[in-house]
């Protein structure tokens, strides 16, 4: 089966209804076990020191994984993707562009999805089907989320996990859907998790790794996974383009906020961390998130794929002291 | 009794409490410290206070012992209870200055931590992070280039030479330049203050009040309160032993982890 990369959450029914393996890129770069050798590599091939980590990392990861094809968006994403582009197209790999309509407009959004359809050559129906097998999966992984918060029976970490592997079901559906349907039912046998501070965490996902573990460490744990939870595509819909403009990510920060907004508030969130990745354009938002939400938010900067560093280790027990007293 | 250290990252400090009352306080440069009476006992820090000479017999043992400063998460000290710094830096600011209601700037030899204290409680905080331009080392490394002592740096804050460097190595050589242009080493020292105000006046924006208590061994630069003063229209409270605010909040905070003074 050919394997086609993605530089961040696509349509993943298009790639699925074409019979072609998916590989979300950041999933490949942070979970290789080689995620800092990476970025060093692609430092060492020419690019910027300060440019974020995650686009470095993808480049070597492909590279490295002999990916032929990737799907980049262009929209929706971050500016350092269309240059990325640009050195893969020069070193050979097949660049398929792909953009969500920052107005979020149906019409413009269902031509994206059409042509990419075009390009792997399926049609609607295929392309359906694939939204029905891939949406009972979706449904398992909304029930470990729902496990998360609302049964204490998950941790941040976990969640974290499936949330996020579900932007390309780990390059198999049915495997994943094996993989979850065995988490659920270990899960369920748990006695409920007792940490005293429930988190929100807003923002791109960590580049570092032991995030979780560390503030469970301090008895407080993530309950809402913002843009993970997204890449998970958590709204009931039987409309595909629909899914794609509910779908919080690639739109303007106020969408996503709205979105926060309702499950902090249902999850019963004592306070926020924001993270923002070292030199991303998000770093601004950071500054209308804090005008927005009335919560208590820590604000998290990483750069490269290393454990959390005393810096932030110290930053991120004061707050919980502070939460707890 | 108890005894407060505050290990930082130019200087580890301590103080010792009697009944709310400050018996005596003292300082050691923190890398001779921790030659000499530090060492790795497993993943545990033991301390030889005793060897220290700076508390006698009695006060070691009757003291409890409160610790906290740079690595505290990467160590835990043997016999001794660990606070968090920002709990440690508002509870010495609510000892030393007996105020309720106001933001906390302590800027030490690494850390730039402001903290906003509503009602006695610390409501949130922020820190600098990845970059240390608005530091005691920085003040220490430009003063060293001014050839000039840090009381004399800390002593000018009239007609600040504007430096724009965003870098604190980088702001040597951009000071290196205005040398060359012949501006007094006042209005050179003054830029220096003023580049540290600066700095943090984008933290300090993030919360509202009408007092700045400004602690940590920066604090000692009578220039920088000025300059704050001047730029925030706030009024800039620095506390009688601002260097020692942390050493003195450690040895205040009660058994539970709540900032409350003794």
């Amino acid at each position: 089966m050919q394997r086609v990369g993605f530089t961040t959450t696509i349509p993943l029914e298009v790639l699925i209804a074409a019979g072609r393996k998916p590989v979300d890129l950041n999933n490949v770069f942070i979970n290789g076990g080689r995620s800092l050798q990476q970025v060093e590599n692609a430092e060492l091939a020419g690019f910027p020191r300060n440019v974020c980590g995650w686009i470095k990392g993808i480049y070597a990861a492909i590279k490295e994984s002999g990916i032929g094809e990737v799907v980049a968006v262009t929209e929706g994403d971050c500016s350092y993707t269309k240059a990325l582009m640009e050195v893969l197209s020069l070193e050979g790999v097949t660049v398929v562009p792909f953009a969500y309509p920052h107005d979020r407009n149906a019409v413009s959004l269902t031509s994206e999805i059409e042509k990419l359809m075009r390009h792997f050559a399926v049609e609607w129906e295929g392309v359906n089907r694939a939204k029905e097998r891939l949406d009972r999966v979706r449904c398992k992984i909304r029930e470990i989320d729902r496990l998360s918060w609302q049964e204490n029976l998950v941790s941040g970490a976990e969640n974290h996990y499936f949330q996020v592997s579900a932007s390309d079901m780990n390059g198999d559906p049915d495997l994943f859907e094996a993989e979850a349907d065995a988490f659920l039912k270990a899960a369920y046998g748990r006695k409920p998790r007792e940490e005293r501070i429930r988190l929100a965490y807003i923002g791109v996902p960590p580049i570092f790794a032991d995030l979780y573990p560390f503030l469970e460490s301090l008895g407080a744990r993530v309950v809402f996974n913002e843009t993970q939870r997204q890449f998970a595509m958590p709204y009931e819909t039987a409309d595909l383009i629909e899914q794609y403009r509910s779908y919080t990510y690639p739109y303007d920060i106020f969408h996503r906020l709205a979105d926060i907004i309702v499950e902090t508030e249902k999850r019963k969130v004592d306070a926020v961390i924001h993270y923002v990745q070292s030199f991303c354009f998000r770093q601004i938002e950071d500054l209308i998130v804090r005008k927005k939400l009335s919560l208590p938010i820590l604000t998290l900067e990483g750069d490269k794929p290393t454990p959390l560093d005393a810096r932030t280790k110290i930053r991120i027990e004061g707050f919980v002291e502070m939460l707890k007293q | 009794m108890r005894i407060g250290i505050d290990l930082g990252s130019r200087k580890a400090k301590f103080a010792l409490l009697r009944d709310g009352n400050i018996v005596h306080l003292a300082e050691y440069d923190t890398i001779t410290f921790y030659k000499r009476f530090g060492r790795l006992d497993g993943e545990e820090l033991s301390l030889d206070l005793a060897g220290t000479g700076l508390f006698d017999e009695q006060e070691l043992a009757r003291a409890a012992v409160v610790v906290t400063g740079y690595g505290r998460n990467t160590l835990s000290l043997k016999g001794a209870r660990v606070v968090s710094e920002i709990m440690a830096h508002v509870a010495g600011a609510l000892h030393q200055t007996g105020l309720k209601n106001f933001i906390l700037l302590d800027m030490g030899g690494q850390d730039t931590k402001v903290a906003l204290v509503k009602d006695c409680r610390l409501s949130d905080f922020v820190m600098n992070d990845k970059c240390a331009a608005s530091s005691g080392r920085y003040l220490e490394n430009m003063a060293a280039v001014l050839e000039v002592s840090l009381d004399e740096l800390s002593s000018h804050w009239e007609e600040p030479v504007k430096l724009d460097a965003t870098c604190g190595i980088f702001g040597e050589s951009e000071l290196i330049g205005q040398i060359l242009r012949g501006h007094s080493i006042a209005r050179l020292c003054a830029g220096v203050n003023q580049t540290l105000v600066k700095r943090v006046l984008p933290m300090l924006r993030r919360f509202t009040s009408e007092t700045i208590v400004l602690a940590g061994g920066v604090a000692l630069n009578k220039a920088l309160a000025n300059l704050l003063a001047h730029e925030t229209g706030q009024r800039v409270v620095v506390p009688e032993h601002p260097q020692h605010n942390g050493a003195i909040g450690c040895a205040t905070l009660g058994s539970k982890d709540q900032v409350k003074a003794v």
